[in-house]
Order: C-alpha cells, then structure tokens, then sequence
C-alpha cells in the first residue's frame, strides 16, 4: 500500500518538479532565519549567528539531493538531464547532427521498407484463428520436369476432400476477378471459388449471415455468395438487409448469404476477394470454359489443409501420402496416365502453411532477399561511419572526460551519458525512417507487382513484427553507433591526457581502431558498388535485348466478350467494326488482335507434326487477325497476311515464325506446305520473324500464327494491340468509350502499355538493379562523408603540428600529401578488403544475372575505380585547408 | 530510490516526529528539530536538515499533510500535521518500536 502510494506521489511530483524545489528551498530559507533569529536573541552577533544557524542545519545541499532522492525517480532524471545534455551538444554542431540523422535515416528507413515487405510477402501469417495447424498441399512426381506442384485439378479436390486423413478439413480455392452486373453493364470484382470446408477451415465466423458449406458445394444447388466486408461498405453501405439480396455474376442471381468481417482475406495473403462462391459455380463464373468438366486436365485450384488435433506436420504428411495412390484410381479415369504417374512415385504432400499459399513468394522471395541483405550493408555502413564520426568527435572532448573521471565520475556513468547522445541519434533517425518507410515500401511494392494487374495485394502496412524489426534495428545501431566512441573517449586516465595534451601527435595505436573503422566501410561501401554494378549491367543488358518486335508505343485493350449474347460470325463481325472503329481514333497507327499479347505472362503451346519433321514437335501458339505483324513490326520474309474473310470454309492456314518453319521443315521451304495439329491439316501462308513471346531471358521459342476468324471456340477474348502516338490516356477514354457504345454489357477495357508487361516480366530484377544502385550511390556519399569528416577532424586537431612543419620549411604539396596520405592508405586498404569479399560472394548473384559473369572484370575495375574518385574527392579539401594553414595563426592558436 | 542503510534511525526519526506532531500541530520543521532536540533533552544533536527528507516520506506514505503559513519572522514555510491515517499509524509504529527495543534490551542485558 505505502509503496504504491509513495510511487503515485513521486509520479504526480515528475510534473511540478521546478515547482517543489521552490518549495523546499522556501522551507530551508524559513528554517535557516528562525535558527538565526534564536541565536541572535541568544546575544549572537548576525555572522556568528548566521555560521551556527548553518552548523545546525548541515549540509543545505546534502539535504537537496537527499530530498529530490526521496521525492522523484533519480535514474530518470539523470536520463532526462543526460538527455537535454545530449540535445544541448547535437544543437551546438547542427551540420554533424543533420548529417548523423540522414545518415541513419537513409539506412533505417530502407531496411524498414525492405523489412515490411519481405513481412507481407514472405513471413505475416493469415489472420486466422490457430493458423499453425493450417497446411498447404502440394502433388509432387520425382521426374526433373514436374517441381513441387501446387496446381489441382477438381477430381483431385474431390477426393481429398472425402479421404482427408489426418486432417480435420480440406479446402480447394481458385481466384480470379467475376464480371458482376452493375447498372447497365458488367464491372470486375475480385472474386474467389471455394470449395466447402474453405470456411470451416479458416475459422472465422460471418459478421452477418453464413458462411458457405459443403451443402451448397454440391451439384443442383442454389447460387449462393458470401461476400466481404469492403463489398459490403461500398455496394451496400453496410445494410444489414443485404442477406438475400441478389447479385448477377457472370449473368446469372447469387443470393448473398453471408458477410465475412473486415480482416478476413482468404487463403492467398496477397489477394483480396470481395466475393466466395462455392467451386461448383466454377462452370458459369469461366462460361463458356468450363474447367470442372475438363476434369483431370485442368489444374486450376490451390488446396489447403486445417491438420485434426494433435496430429504434427509429418504424421499428417505421410497420411496425404498413404492417400495418394487410392486417390489417382478413384479420380483419374485414364491407366495410361495413373501408370506414368506411378512410375515418377506420384504423391500429395503438406508443407507448413500458415502464411497461407501465394505463388508471389517463389518468384520474388531472392530477389527480396538479396535486396535485404544489401540494406544491412547499407545500414551497417551508415552505423560504422556515424561511429567514427562520433569518435573523431569525443576526441576533442577527451580531455574533458578525463578530468570528470579524475575528480570521481564513474565511467559507467559517462559511458551511460554519451550512450544518450547516440541513442537520441538513433531515435530521431528511427522516427524519420519509419515516416519515410511507407510510402518507399508503397513504391517498392509497386514496382514489384508491375504487369500483375491491379489484384495483387501487397498489405506493407505496420504490424507487431515490423515495429520489432525496428525496435532491434534502432537498439543494434544505438549501441554499434555509440558504445565503441564512448569506451575509448572514457579510457583514458587525466595523468596520460595531460601529459599528451592536445598538441601531440597521437601514437599510432591510438589511430589504429578509427583506421579499421573507416576501412571497414570502404571495403562496405566496395561491395555495394560492384554489386549493384553487376545488377545494373545485367538490367541494361535485359533492357537492350532485341525482342523481335518494336515495343515502343504499343499497347494492349483487353476485351472481355465471353459473358455477352455474340457468338461465331457475328462476335467476329462486331469485333472487325470495332477494330476499323479504333483505327481512326487520332494517334492510332495500326491496330490488330491477339489472344495472348507477348510478355502477358500467358502463353500457348500445341504439338504439331510434318512429313518431315522429326515426330512431334512443340510450339508456341497465338490467334491473331490480320494485319498483326505490321502493327508489332515483325518482318514478313515471304509468303501473305491473314485476311478478315479467311473463314472455316476457306481451308485452315497458319503463319510459322523462322524458328517454327525449321523445325517442322528443316531444310526446306515452308510456303504452300501442310502442318498437321490436333488432326487437323492447316496450309502455312506466311513466314515471319522469331519474336520473344514469354520472357525476355529465353530466346524467341519456335511460333505459330492461327487466324483470329477461323476460331472454332465459343465466345473467344481478344485483346487488341495497338502501334500509337503520343500519350496513351485519350486513347484508352476513347476506346472505352466506343466498346461501351457498341457493347454496353461487357466490362471496360483494360488498358496496358506493352513496356509495362515488360518491365513486369523482369520486376525482380528491376527493383534489385534499383535499390542496389540506391544504396551503392547513398554508401558512396556515407563513406565520403566519412572520410571527409574524419579526415576533417584529425586534421583539425594537427593544426598547430602542421604549423610547426611550415614555420620550418615544409612546402604546401608536402603537406597535402601528409594529410592525403592518411586516408589513402584507409582507401586501399578498405578497397582490397572490399575486393576479397566481392570476389568470393558475388557468386551467389550468378543465378540474378542476365549474360553477366558475377566476376565481370570492368565492372569491379569501374567500382574500384569510382570508389577510388570518391575517396581523393573527400580527402583532398581537407587536405588543401590543412596545406592554407597561415604557420604564425596556427602556432599563436594553442 | 529506496531505503538504505540507515532504515534502523530513519524509522527512530519518523516515529520522533509522528510523536511530536501528535503532542503539538500544526508545526513547522525548524518547530519539529527543535522539539525533537528539547525532548530527547539535547542527547540528540539533529542535522537538522534530515528532517526535510523524513517529513517528505511521510507525506507520501499519506501520514501527515502540511499547508503553508508565516513563520514568527514573516517567511513562507510549510506547517506539518497528522492525517487520520497518521493518527493510526502511530499505535502500530510504536508497538513496532517497543518490540524492537525490548528485544535489543534483552540481547544486551546478559552482558552485563
């Protein structure tokens, strides 16, 4: 009780503190008088009197201290004293402080931005209930083509989901944007097909409603939809008679029967459905595809486990695999395939799968790691280098530290004192990285998704495990920027100090540890440099690859006809006048379609054979219409273009790229020759050009053109490309424009600029190539700080030294060079370091790297020497000041 | 923070002035000091500015409270006396007191 009260009344104290001291002064002054007033009634005369009065009373700041002890909390108010202490010294060189807060900021505020998106891509779980037990599955064949394959078929789910042995549920999901009907015409909505133990997996209840179950995953039933909370609020302004409402997806009613809470996301953490039907809806959400009756040939669903209770990982794992070869009988009806699938030992398996599955994590989880692992260096480098800055710094206050030490300060204390300074460095830092953190992690995450469209969501907000990333990173840099200046400046004993005073020059070991210091971060500062120079020289390599087509000025209209009334020769009349329509917009200069746009992400293959060619051979596939090759600019070497009336009737033809035509006709003219595809004979009309179709590393695979009008398919989607000029914002309101007049039902075009799928296609070599020469550029400047400030420093306290040796003769050049001399030797130094560690670790960059060895020679050569530049740059002002140096000023000065 | 060494003469002087301000309140600390000396019949010569520190403790234990006044030679000074909570305390303090003083004599009285 007492103890808790005292705590109260010393807490409530904290705030009037300057006031309670008045008060006891006031008390002691009253104390002092009515001793004095005693003694002097006593016959003293007034000094005698005030001399005993004091005697009496004791120590007046003896009692201070011990009241202020009793009254507050003496640790904090050394830190608040230690801390205005602190404020008041970085106040007094704002030019070293700014640079020291920027310094850190640039380091902390790159890590933090790294750090949260490695957070949201690679390490948040879902915000699920008990998410450890979640588990992701997987099928897996021991041959080198099939990898780990996260891809499932619906005969695959549907069995799992009856034999889910070890596991309390099985769910299969496959998201993808629905066309939801909204006034007049069709908007894309993010959406999700689940399977029925999808809820009842992830554990969290409806805000409203149910939630779907395995009733309505079943042939027959109703079409019913959850939604999600976001939906809610902005289609329904949160009205709690949207249960029952009807939605038309894809043409056809939902019945809303549930609304999921706000934080619920699904299973893939980088997706944000707004509407869950059940996978059994799959056939209209994909009309007129329809991938449940293709069965076991389309692999179109993620699926994820909840293991039962107490069952590990493993025991749940091998059950999937006791599973697997009774579930290839029960869903596969082709022997051929189960027996080739035996023979590579076909088997499910589950990996941890608490962060849910997202196929974004294989592809960016390198790079995003080597990114983190080049702003630690950055960070690191910032850390060493405000460390030698405070320690050319506390140099100068050596002297006065001795003298606290000798007159009995501990050293504990003042090491505690000048910890604060770097601390409240470190803190200001912190807090203006992790104001700059968001919007950089908000452009990191930008570049990142690139061409993935405008679903993919990266949430790098601020979450529990980012602020611990920073918590650490801000006490790591505290203590690495500040406990190593403050042993030394505290380690030096009053009787050495005087006897070396400031004149002297200090003794080479002295100098030893700042020396190391600053080579450490040129030999960072090294490595920085190469490698970015090696990413940057892969990137430009990646960007100077001729595609085969001229990219400039293209772009991409994807239209979406699959929900709407045409079909056959009609869709394929309304698609022609909207291609004429197009034509003479202003700025167009040529316009075709195209069912895959090249660097889409999307491609086709087919087997085809000839005569002549060696078996079957693989080929990549488009459907384009006329006049396609003249608006990408890929040369027609022989033969004639499709045209609008090619039709069914007059006899199938194909286009085969140079690549194609040598396969299928080694050795001889394609033109006017016979192919043989899905038993069909197509007529080859055309050569044309090889062209990169998928990515930009892999050569122009072997092509094959089909005609846009003699497509069989139901309601094909085309996109139209088209060749522009100028900017591209009118063209798209202009294209929409015209579809929703001619077509007010389907959904607006989405526009894409053809270089950004291609820069989308090399995003993680974009944004490592980016930062990598961020960082390099912001550790070149650190590392010139450095040396400038340091050199800066130590010369500033030789002043008189140099004086000495101009008063006897020495000529400005020698002394340049005498200062020079002191960082270049910390410049090659740090440089072979550098190199060393560059030349054994840039291996691991190999796999990153387009045609560009990891030990390029010019481009360590270019580092090494830009480094080189860097270092003379900062070296040689202070070392022309020193040489300005007026001898008499300098030795009349100490 | 804390208590130190000296908790033994702390607790003396905290009961000292409980009892002081018991007998006579409210009063200031040079009335306390002098008081205390008078009582103990001068074999006690204070350092009389300790008392500030011990009358702080006090009050935030919530023991005695204090107001401000003018003393007899016209200066601001603060005026001690007991809460309830004080006026309690002072029977279990002195229990406390005695206990620890008929132990201490029963160690020293063999001695003898």
């Amino acid at each position: 009780m007492d103890f808790l009260r005292i705590l109260l009344s010393r807490i409530a104290d904290l705030a009037g503190s300057q006031h309670r001291d008045h008060d006891l002064d006031d008390d002691i002054a009253a104390h002092l008088d009515l001793l004095i007033h005693e003694h002097m009634a006593n016959g003293m005369s007034e000094s005698a009197a005030r001399a005993a009065a004091h005697r009496e009373f004791g120590g007046v700041t003896q009692t201070r201290e011990t009241y202020r002890i009793q009254r507050g909390f003496p640790r904090l108010e050394q830190f608040v004293r230690d801390l205005r202490y602190a404020s008041r010294q970085l106040r007094r060189s704002p030019g070293f402080t700014i640079t020291a807060v920027l310094t850190l900021t640039l380091g902390l505020g790159a890590n933090i931005a790294v750090f949260s998106l490695l957070n949201c891509i690679l390490l948040r779980p879902l915000p699920v209930p008990h998410v450890d037990e979640l588990a992701v599955i997987r099928n897996q064949q021991n041959n080198q083509e099939h990898g780990p394959n996260y891809s499932f078929n619906a005969p695959f789910l549907r069995s799992l989901e009856n034999h889910h042995d070890g596991f309390e549920s099985i769910a299969g999901y496959s998201t993808r944007p629905f066309q939801v009907r909204s006034e007049s015409s069709n908007v894309r909505v993010p959406g999700a097909m689940v399977s029925g133990q999808f809820f009842q997996m992830l554990e969290t209840a409806p805000v409203l409603g149910r939630w779907l179950t395995q009733r309505d995953d079943r042939e027959g039933q109703a079409n019913v939809a959850v939604i999600s909370d976001s939906y809610w609020k902005t289609r329904f302004h949160r009205d709690s008679a949207v249960i029952g409402q009807v939605l038309t997806i894809a043409n056809k009613p939902f019945t809303i029967v549930g609304v999921m809470p706000s934080g619920f996301v699904g299973a893939d953490p980088m997706y944000r459905p707004e509407i869950y039907v059940p996978v059994w809806a799959e056939p209209i959400i994909d009309a007129p595809y329809n991938a449940i009756e293709s069965g076991y040939h389309s692999w179109w669903m993620r699926v994820i486990g909840r293991r039962a209770p107490g069952i590990s990982l493993e025991k749940a794992n091998a059950a999937l695999g006791a599973l697997s070869d009774g579930i290839l009988d029960e869903s596969i009806p082709d022997a051929k395939w189960i027996k080739d699938a035996r023979t590579h030992h076909f088997r499910f398996a589950a990996e941890p799968g608490s962060r849910g599955y997202s196929y974004m994590r294989d592809t960016f989880q390198k790079p995003l790691e080597v990114v983190f692992v080049l702003c630690s260096a950055m960070l690191l480098l910032a850390c060493l280098n405000l460390a030698s800055l405070l320690m050319a710094r506390a140099a100068s206050r050596e002297r006065e530290l001795a003298t606290r030490l000798a007159m009995g300060a501990s050293r504990l204390r003042l090491v505690q004192q000048l910890l604060v300074e770097s601390l409240l460095i470190a803190v200001l830092g912190t807090a203006a990285g992790l104001l700059a953190a968001p919007a950089v992690s908000r452009f990191l995450a930008a570049v990142l998704i690139g061409g993935n469209g405008a679903y993919v969501m990266l949430d790098t907000s601020l979450d529990m495990r980012v602020l611990a990333f920073v918590a650490a990173t801000a006490m790591f840099s505290t203590l690495l920027v500040g406990l190593v200046p403050a042993l030394r400046a505290t380690s030096k004993g009053l009787n050495e100090q005087i006897k070396t005073g400031s004149q002297s020059v200090h003794s080479r070991q002295r100098r030893l540890l700042p020396r190391v210091l600053m080579s450490l971060q040129v030999a960072l500062a090294l490595i920085l440099v190469f490698g970015a120079g090696l990413l940057a020289t892969s990137l430009q390599r990646l960007h100077s690859i001729d595609l085969g087509f001229q990219q400039k000025n293209l772009v991409d209209l994807a239209l979406e006809m699959n929900k709407q009334s045409r079909d056959g020769d009609a869709l394929f009349a309304w698609y022609h006048q909207y291609l004429d329509a197009l034509s003479r917009l202003p700025g167009v200069k040529a316009v075709a379609y195209v069912s895959y746009p090249p660097m889409s992400g999307s491609v086709w293959t087919e087997t085809m054979q000839t005569n002549v060619s060696r078996g079957e051979q693989k080929i990549y596939m488009n459907s384009i219409s006329a006049g396609y090759f003249r608006t990408l600019k890929i040369p027609m070497p022989a033969g004639r273009d499709f045209q609008w009336n090619d039709n069914t009737a007059s006899g199938l033809k194909i286009i085969l790229s140079e690549r194609a035509a040598q396969k299928l006709f080694p050795g001889q003219s394609a033109i006017g020759q016979s192919v043989s595809m899905s038993k069909k004979n197509y007529q080859v009309v055309a050569l044309v050009g090889d062209i990169h179709y998928a990515s930009l590393r892999k050569e122009a695979p072997p092509e094959a053109y089909l005609c846009m009008t003699q497509n069989t398919d139901h309601k094909p989607n085309y996109e139209a490309i088209a060749r522009i000029e100028g900017s591209a914002v009118p063209f798209a309101s202009a294209a929409r424009q015209l579809a929703s007049t001619m077509a007010p039902e389907i959904p607006a075009p989405i526009l894409t600029p053809m270089m950004t799928d291609i820069d989308g296609s090399i995003a993680s070599e974009r944004i490592m190539a980016m930062l990598a020469v961020f960082f390099a550029i912001c550790a070149l400047l650190v590392t010139a700080i450095g040396l400038y400030g340091t050199l800066a420093y130590s010369t500033a306290r030789r002043t008189s030294e140099i004086g000495i040796r101009m008063a006897l003769g020495a000529r400005p050049t020698q002394v340049v060079g005498l200062v020079f001399r002191e960082n270049a030797w910390i410049a090659i130094y740090g440089s072979l370091g550098g190199f060393v560690v560059a030349w054994f670790t840039a291996k691991a960059l190999t796999s990153l790297l387009y045609s560009t060895s990891a030990r390029d020679p010019w481009v360590l050569l270019a580092s090494v020497g830009v480094l080189g530049f860097i270092a003379s740059a900062a070296s040689l002002v202070p070392a022309i000041r020193a040489a300005r140096v007026d001898p008499s000023t300098a030795l009349r000065a100490e | 923070m804390g208590e130190n060494k000296s908790d033994v003469l702390q607790g003396t002087l905290d009961l000292m002035v409980l009892k002081t301000l018991e007998a006579m309140s409210p009063l200031h600390g040079y009335g306390i000091a002098r008081r205390i000396e008078q009582v103990s019949g001068d074999s006690l010569v204070l350092n009389q500015g300790t008392i500030y520190p011990a009358l702080l403790r006090l009050e935030q234990r919530g023991w005695i409270k204090s107001e401000w006044g003018t003393s007899e030679t016209n200066r601001r000074a603060r005026f001690y006396s007991l809460s309830r909570i004080g006026r309690k305390k002072i029977a279990e303090e002195t229990e406390n007191w005695e206990r620890i003083a008929s132990t201490m004599a029963r160690f020293l009285a063999p001695s003898n």
